[in-house]
Formats: structure tokens, C-alpha cells, sequence
């Protein structure tokens, strides 16, 4: 008795956790259905009256989810992939390489990025942005994502390559194998736990990122998720119905992206390094 | 022979790209900033040095001060609430075998979903007429709360924290199991022939094993209390009448809505010395205790 009691007690908890996640969910799925404001506040918890399907329809239609979507999606995937890229050939060439000592500045002086919170830079990013004529374009976050991917990127892939046994690459070069190649052949391949956990960290920072895109872009078709929803609500400021769908709307793919993703990221977090 | 890892052209071109990127997005930027923030800069030419005006201007500014203020607030609480229950969560979850994964999955969730998306959402549960909270408090009798624009005591700002931590905690909690699940299977097993029980098994090893990653998520909460900005933006925009804003928050609205480039920079100048200074006390006085954990 004793003992089920005791089995039974952090499962009640962690069902508490999971229920104050879950729940704010399910009460967007319910209200998104809902003819309007009125039927939402007169049965909260009930399901819709006449399950409006038609909503996801109209916000589709009226809203450009789908367009937001695609230039967080394309935006968030090309500018972490480039940024992961960068960071490990840059990695590759100070840990790896025969420069010791410049190796070690530039590695400190990238490492100061790390010290700047993002949005410290935020005015003379958009200044800067705007001297180049590139404001109100995909390269004004394009360019600043991939760039503030890079220090922290460049810290932990180097240090996972420092734990890269050195007799691999003496041996690939008595094959006769140049830098780039060893660099693509055989280190790139040992590092990928690293590239992952990088990718994924980098993906979601951008895919999150809500302050650059909101100022740096005004054209409503290149908006990404996070803007384009934030419009979306003052435009439908007196029809959460019709809120509550965009909001599934844009949720319902990553969720998606996500279960079919979870153990890519969960394995890229907990991957420790290469089994010798 | 291994001239090939000596090649000062191969090197050059690993590194000058992302030397370049980051240069102009991270070292220029700061350099800029570092000026404008001396600066009457208002987005015109023909601007003018003018010393530390804006920095007396800023700690002059009691809204600014009380923003300063809630960025401590922030930090107080996730070192202090939060952290203790992201490792109670994580132990938690790591003592269990069934439905572990659904676990981990669920709680981690909310860290994918874009900020915006999450304030938009929540402004929605904290709706006054129509939202959750209110819903389920009126089935007691109480009335309609006002989540995101009570001024008589600072709730507003107790709601963006809730809806922070309900954003964020997840994705620490997977970070410490990540660590707990590394530790080598011997050492529990070793400790349960030895008679401990689950919860010594968890004060005695398990958390001063992981002492490197809760130092780690330490910092990075430190670090995510002095950058807050987005979720204050989007739930309400620091009102109201500028109860929640916080220091980026506060700078966000000076310059590209008033245009106090000048102003504004010497701003995040201020925000970039609280990060400095934090993080360098923390260092000093717990990062060395973080140093490598040999098994």
C-alpha cells in the first residue's frame, strides 16, 4: 500500500505540470471552434455549439498565415544552417590548425559576443541595417540571425572538436588528405551531435525571434509567425474565435514538426560526444 | 606532411567569413553604439557630443529607474522560484520509468512555440470577460480580475512572470535531464546497494553532480531576465501607464517610437554594463565551482 502510494505521488505532480501546460491549449482549441465572444464567455469550458469549422477557413483565407509561416520557416532553417556551417569551419581552424596563437585571440574575441545580450545591439543593428538599404528585407534578419548565431556556436562546437582524438586526422593526412577535405571528411562527420544541438538551438532562436522582425520589417507579406500573428490580433481585436484559430493555426505545424522532430532534439541536447 | 594543417590560405578562408559577419552584426554595432549613446543622435545629421547627458538623463528618469527595478524582479524570480523547481521537476522526471518520455516531450513544448504567439495566447487566459482565469474564478463566486491592467498592486508584472516561467521552465528542465541521464549508471547502482533511498539518492548525488548544468541554467536565466523584452511587448506593451516595462522594453519605445536614437543607445549601454557586471559577480562567485565533473 505504502509503496504504490509512494509510485503513484510524482506521477500526480508531474500529471499537475502537464495539465497547466495543456489545458491553456485546449481552451484555444475549444474557443477557436465558437461562433463568437458571446458563445466563449456563456460556456467557457463547453464544446461549440455548432463546431465552426468555417473559422479556419476565413483566417487562412483573410489572414496569410500561410505565408508568415514560410518566411519563419525558410528564414529560421537557412540562416541556422549557415550559421552552424561557419561556426564549425571557423571551429575547425582554431582548434585543429597549427596557428596556436592567433587561434587563441580569435577565439576570445568572438567570444565576447556571448557578452552582448542581443537586444544591446537592437538601435545600431537597425541603424545599421538601414545604412545598407537592405531595411524591410528577408537579409535584414537573414544577416543578424546568422550573425548572432556565431559565438556561441563557435564556443561549443570547438570545444566538442578539442575532445576529437588527434590521431584521426594524422592519419587522414598521411593518406594524403588536404584541410578542407579532412575538415568535410572526417571531422564534420564526428561532429555532428554538436551540429545538431547548435542547429536546433539556433532554429528555435530565430524561430522565436519577435523584436528585429517586428521592427525591421513592415510589408505585411514578408512578415514571419510571431509578427504576423501580433497583427493579426489587433486587427481581430473583438473576435477571439477567430484569434484562437490563428493561434492554432500557427501552433498546430510545429507541434507537428515537433513530434515527428522531439527525439532529434532531445538526442542533440543530451548527445555527450563520440564513443571511442 | 602535415604542412596541409598549416596552410595560412585554408585558414583564412575558415575563418575570415564568419570574422566578417560578425564584425559588422556584433562588433560595429557595439562600437556604434557605444558612440551614439554620446550623442543627441535623432536619426538627423547634425548631431552633437553631448558627455553623459543621456546616462544622468536615464537615472534621472524615475520610470526608467523603476524599470531597472522590475529586470531584479525577474531575475529574483527565476533564481529563486524557478530554478529550484526546474531541478525538482527534473529529478522528478528522471525518477520515473512510465510515461518519462511523454513527460519531457510536454514540458519542453511551450519553448518551441514563438514568444509572440505564447503572449498573444496568454493575453487571451488573462482575458478579463472571456478568458480561463476569470472563467474558473467566477464558478467561486469571485469577481473579474484584471490580469493585465490592475494598477492598484503589480499584477500585471506577476502575470508576465507566470507566462514567462510557463514558457521557459521546460526547456531547463530537458537541459538538467540531459545531464542527469549522463551520469554513469554504476554510481546509482553503487548508492542503492549502499541502502540510499531515492530522495538521498537525489540530494547527495544527483544534484551535486549536475552542480555544473544548474550553474549553466543559472546563468542563462540571469542572462534571459536583463534581455526580457518580447513577451512584455506583445502582452502589454509595458502598460499600464508603463507598470511593466522593463529596461529593453522601455529603450524599444524611446527610439524607434519616439526616435531618441541617442537617448535609447546610452540605454542599452546601461543594460549591457547590468549584464557585464551580473554576470561577472557570478562568475567570481560560484563559476568556478563549475569546473569539469570527472566521473
Amino acid at each position: 500500500m505504502q509503496r504504490t502510494y509512494k509510485k503513484a505521488l510524482p506521477h500526480m505532480v508531474l500529471i499537475a505540470y502537464v495539465a497547466v501546460i495543456l489545458i491553456p491549449f485546449a481552451f484555444v482549441l475549444l474557443s477557436s471552434l465558437k461562433t463568437n465572444n458571446v458563445e466563449i464567455s456563456k460556456s467557457p469550458f463547453g464544446l461549440p455549439e455548432s463546431w465552426r469549422f468555417l473559422n479556419y477557413k476565413e483566417t487562412w483565407l483573410n489572414a496569410k498565415i500561410n505565408v508568415y509561416f514560410w518566411n519563419s520557416f525558410y528564414l529560421s532553417t537557412i540562416a541556422a544552417a549557415v550559421g552552424v556551417f561557419l561556426a564549425a569551419a571557423t571551429a575547425f581552424a582554431l582548434t585543429r590548425m597549427k596557428f596556436k596563437q592567433i587561434s587563441k585571440a580569435i577565439y576570445q574575441f568572438i567570444l565576447i559576443g556571448m557578452l552582448i545580450p542581443g537586444n544591446v545591439l537592437f538601435i545600431a543593428q537597425y541603424l545599421l541595417v538601414s545604412k545598407m538599404n537592405i531595411l524591410d528585407t528577408h537579409w535584414a534578419l537573414f544577416l543578424p540571425y546568422t550573425a548572432g548565431a556565431l559565438p556561441f556556436s563557435v564556443l561549443l562546437i570547438s570545444a566538442f572538436m578539442r575532445s576529437l582524438p588527434s590521431e584521426l586526422e594524422e592519419a587522414a593526412i598521411v593518406d594524403g588528405l588536404s584541410s578542407p577535405m579532412l575538415f568535410v571528411k572526417i571531422i564534420l562527420p564526428l561532429t555532428i551531435p554538436a551540429l545538431v544541438t547548435m542547429f536546433i538551438i539556433n532554429f528555435l532562436g530565430n524561430w522565436n525571434e519577435f523584436l528585429l522582425s517586428n521592427f525591421f520589417i513592415s510589408t505585411d507579406k514578408l512578415k514571419t509567425l510571431p509578427t504576423g500573428l501580433f497583427s493579426l490580433r489587433d486587427a481581430y481585436a473583438s473576435n477571439y474565435a477567430q484569434i484562437c484559430t490563428g493561434i492554432v493555426i500557427s501552433v498546430a505545424p510545429v507541434l507537428i514538426i515537433y513530434t515527428i522532430l522531439q527525439e532529434k532534439i532531445i538526442e542533440g541536447l543530451t548527445a555527450g560526444g563520440v564513443k571511442g | 606532411m602535415k604542412n596541409t594543417l598549416r596552410n595560412p590560405y585554408v585558414y583564412l578562408l575558415f575563418i575570415v567569413p564568419t570574422i566578417t559577419l560578425y564584425g559588422l552584426f556584433f562588433i560595429w554595432p557595439m562600437l556604434t553604439s557605444a558612440y551614439y549613446a554620446f550623442t543627441d543622435y535623432v536619426g538627423l545629421e547634425g548631431y552633437h557630443y553631448v558627455g553623459f547627458d543621456n546616462f544622468d538623463k536615464a537615472f534621472g528618469d524615475p520610470d526608467f529607474v523603476a524599470s531597472i527595478k522590475r529586470n531584479l524582479i525577474f531575475i529574483v524570480f527565476s533564481v529563486f522560484i524557478q530554478v529550484p523547481l526546474i531541478i525538482f521537476f527534473s529529478l522528478l522526471i528522471s525518477n520515473v520509468k512510465k510515461l518519462q518520455g511523454f513527460y519531457k516531450t510536454t514540458v519542453f513544448m511551450p519553448s518551441i512555440l514563438s514568444t509572440s504567439v505564447i503572449g498573444i495566447l496568454w493575453g487571451y487566459i488573462y482575458h478579463p470577460d472571456i478568458g480561463l482565469l476569470n472563467n474558473i474564478l467566477k464558478i467561486f463566486g469571485v469577481d473579474p480580475v484584471y490580469w493585465l491592467a490592475e494598477t492598484r498592486w503589480p499584477l500585471p508584472l506577476l502575470s508576465i512572470l507566470i507566462t514567462n516561467a510557463w514558457q521557459w521552465m521546460g526547456f531547463y528542465i530537458v537541459l538538467i535531464l540531459a545531464a542527469i541521464f549522463t551520469i554513469p549508471k554504476e554510481i546509482n547502482e553503487a548508492a542503492e546497494i549502499d541502502g540510499a533511498t531515492g530522495m538521498q539518492k537525489a540530494v547527495y548525488l544527483t544534484v551535486p553532480l549536475i552542480k555544473p548544468i544548474i550553474s549553466v541554467v543559472i546563468m542563462l536565466s540571469i542572462a534571459g531576465a536583463l534581455r526580457v523584452v518580447d513577451i512584455v511587448l506583445v502582452m502589454t506593451n509595458g502598460g499600464p501607464a508603463g507598470e511593466t516595462d522593463v529596461m529593453a522594453s522601455f529603450m524599444v519605445n524611446q527610439s524607434l517610437t519616439l526616435g531618441q536614437y541617442g537617448y535609447a543607445t546610452a540605454i542599452t549601454m546601461i543594460i549591457f554594463a547590468f549584464a557585464l557586471i551580473l554576470t561577472g559577480l557570478y562568475q567570481l562567485s560560484f563559476g568556478r565551482q563549475s569546473e569539469r565533473i570527472e566521473y
